[in-house]
């Protein structure tokens, strides 16, 4: 067991130094760069700026410098904030990104598997077909749709909530929602979908045969491979997070990693772009290796990080 | 009962749309592109001159919308078939060889998995904004970086689908029966192997479609799709969200392009799922 971790972290570690080298490659590969104006810069300036941001030495040596300032978690001066850190920047947007996310993904779980169990049940159909029906609506339009509906609705017809902005837990409610509704809607379509087989399935029948009462059903019989869909799809669902993330900050005016990265990448700082894809790497595959320890826990049947 | 009319309709409407969008140019509409000062943010009259309204520009939102089908449908099918064209391939291979070969390219698959390749892609599209004009020169724009970006994405999903798919062909009767011939290899997976991956492939190529077509959306919000003056829905989309405003109702501008694509997805979604086996 702890040897397969050990392996897997190890795993991890690799892919976020190939994906930075990628990243690192293709930014050093790049001939435009941030300090391209309008006018040349005269020489003395140029090289004077190459030199502060390091520019100037081998690839090699730079690719090396990058490195090991990963590891300290350092990844040099962003180019279009003067005299401010990556690092800096990205202390500053993780924590919203992350209470973003975790919030979001929260409420995604609790609106979207009670659906599914609900839908899947024989009594309340008409209330699980609505579910299904409104899930499969909510797949069906872009996020930033969803987000101007929300706020059309809470914000100027009804005036609850702000539109925008950051400060308060009520200016996160709006992008909570955004973020959440489309993954319940596909984790009640995958919660329905298994309940149904497992509702079928001679173990549950045999058990409703000795009269079981339905919460006990539930408990025992229902719930556990019910769920097992579900936590394999959190990996998945954190790299749509994220995604989704990219929009609802933006439309929400929100400071967190997704504004800083589009912004940096429209901006061409690169050494920003470069740390928040990263440090994107890096949760998503933590998400996923939590996710697979926790399926392993739930489901012997599947080989612990196999 | 009730099914097999949505699946009807969904047909109708996906039929109709197609035959409105690529007969476009021909169709008695107003130019697209033609501002009309004086015309500005008109809401839809449904029955009189601007059908479906304009937009902040005065432009006609009927013409938009088709031209915009135009690109968004085009857009998702080739888009979905980049990548199919590298999915379908290395699934196939992958589940026909098996062994190692198999173990180590599925690995590759799920290490690509664990990292944020929406990210990385818009990474790579930023900076291979800097050689447009080299890009340009050999005849590669916006769409055709969107095309490689959509290859990159979604091609994971068809090769899980198809090695699973080749693995379960690989052990029926006919190919044993060939294999014991002495058929082996290329011929083999030509013959026996890859033609009854198809109608698994299609369902494939239906329920990628519209995550293509979203896909577009999402970076035309981003500022990253078709460059104006062409329009497609996402794009149509994302300028209703910029425009809406609580003085100035403009509800369609946002309205019809999201709900000709959620109409669009929700039928591509119904055919899919009907024709799953």
């Amino acid at each position: 067991m702890s040897k397969r971790l050990l392996r897997r972290l190890l795993s991890l570690l690799v892919s976020i130094l190939l994906v930075h080298a990628a990243a690192f490659m293709m930014v050093r590969a790049t001939r435009g760069g941030p300090f391209d104006e309008e006018r040349a810069l005269a020489p003395q300036v140029q090289l004077a700026l190459e030199q502060r941001f390091g520019f100037d030495d081998s690839l090699l040596v730079q690719y090396f410098h990058a490195v090991s300032g990963l590891f300290r978690g350092d990844f040099g001066p962003s180019l279009r904030y003067r005299d401010t850190q990556v690092s800096a920047l990205l202390a500053d947007a993780l924590p919203i990104s992350l209470a973003l996310g975790g919030g979001a993904l929260l409420l995604a779980l609790l609106l979207g598997i009670p659906s599914g169990l609900l839908a899947a049940s024989r009594r309340h159909r008409n209330a699980g077909a609505l579910a299904i029906t409104t899930s499969t609506f909510l797949l069906a339009i872009p996020n930033f749709v969803l987000a101007g509906l929300l706020v059309a609705l809470f914000s100027f017809q009804l005036g609850w909530l702000p539109p925008a902005g950051f400060g308060s837990v009520r200016h996160l409610l709006l992008p909570w929602l955004c973020l959440a509704l489309p993954l319940a809607a596909q984790i009640s379509l995958l919660v329905h979908a298994r309940t149904t087989e497992t509702l079928n399935s001679a173990s549950v029948r045999s058990a409703i045969a000795q009269g079981l009462s339905p919460q006990l059903l539930l408990r025992r019989y229902i719930l556990r491979p019910s769920l097992t869909p579900v936590l394999a799809f959190l990996g998945p669902a954190t790299a749509a997070l994220l995604t989704g993330s990219l929009v609802i900050e933006q439309v929400f005016a929100l400071p967190g990693l997704g504004t800083f990265f589009v912004q940096a990448a429209l901006a061409r700082d690169y050494t920003l772009a470069l740390g928040v894809t990263v440090v994107y790497t890096a949760l998503l595959g933590s998400c996923t290796l939590c996710a697979d320890l926790l399926m392993a826990r739930m489901d012997p049947r599947v080989e612990a990080l196999s | 009962m009730t099914r097999r009319w949505l699946n009807r309709a969904a047909w109708a409407f996906l039929l109709t749309l197609g035959c409105a969008a690529l007969a476009a140019p021909w169709l008695p509409l107003e130019d697209y592109r033609s501002m009309h000062v004086e015309l500005r943010l008109e809401a839809p009259h449904w029955t009189a001159s601007p059908v479906l309204g304009t937009d902040a520009q005065g432009r006609d939102m009927l013409a938009r919308l088709l031209w915009g089908a135009r690109i968004s449908l085009f857009v998702g099918l080739c888009g979905t078939l980049v990548a199919m064209f590298v999915g379908v391939p290395y699934g196939a291979f992958a589940g026909f060889r098996g062994g190692r070969w198999e173990r180590t390219m599925m690995r590759l698959a799920d290490a690509l998995e664990s990292i944020p390749m929406v990210v990385f892609v818009l990474f790579l599209m930023s900076i291979l904004q800097e050689y447009r004009s080299e890009l340009a020169a050999i005849g590669c724009g916006r769409l055709q970086l969107f095309l490689v970006a959509v290859g990159l994405l979604f091609w994971l999903p068809t090769a899980r689908v198809a090695r699973a798919e080749a693995l379960r062909i690989r052990q029926l009767p006919y190919v044993l029966a060939a294999r014991a011939s002495g058929m082996r290899g290329w011929p083999l997976l030509r013959t026996h192997i890859l033609p009854n991956m198809m109608p698994a492939m299609l369902v494939m190529l239906l329920l990628t479609l519209p995550r293509v077509i979203l896909m577009e959306a999402f970076l035309s919000f981003l500022g990253l799709g078709v460059e104006p003056p062409a329009v497609s829905w996402g794009g149509l989309a994302s300028d209703g969200l910029a425009a809406m405003n609580p003085l100035v109702g403009s509800a369609w501008l946002m309205g019809l392009p999201s709900g000709a694509l959620a109409l669009t997805l929700l039928a591509l979604q119904r055919i899919g799922r009907s024709a799953r086996p």
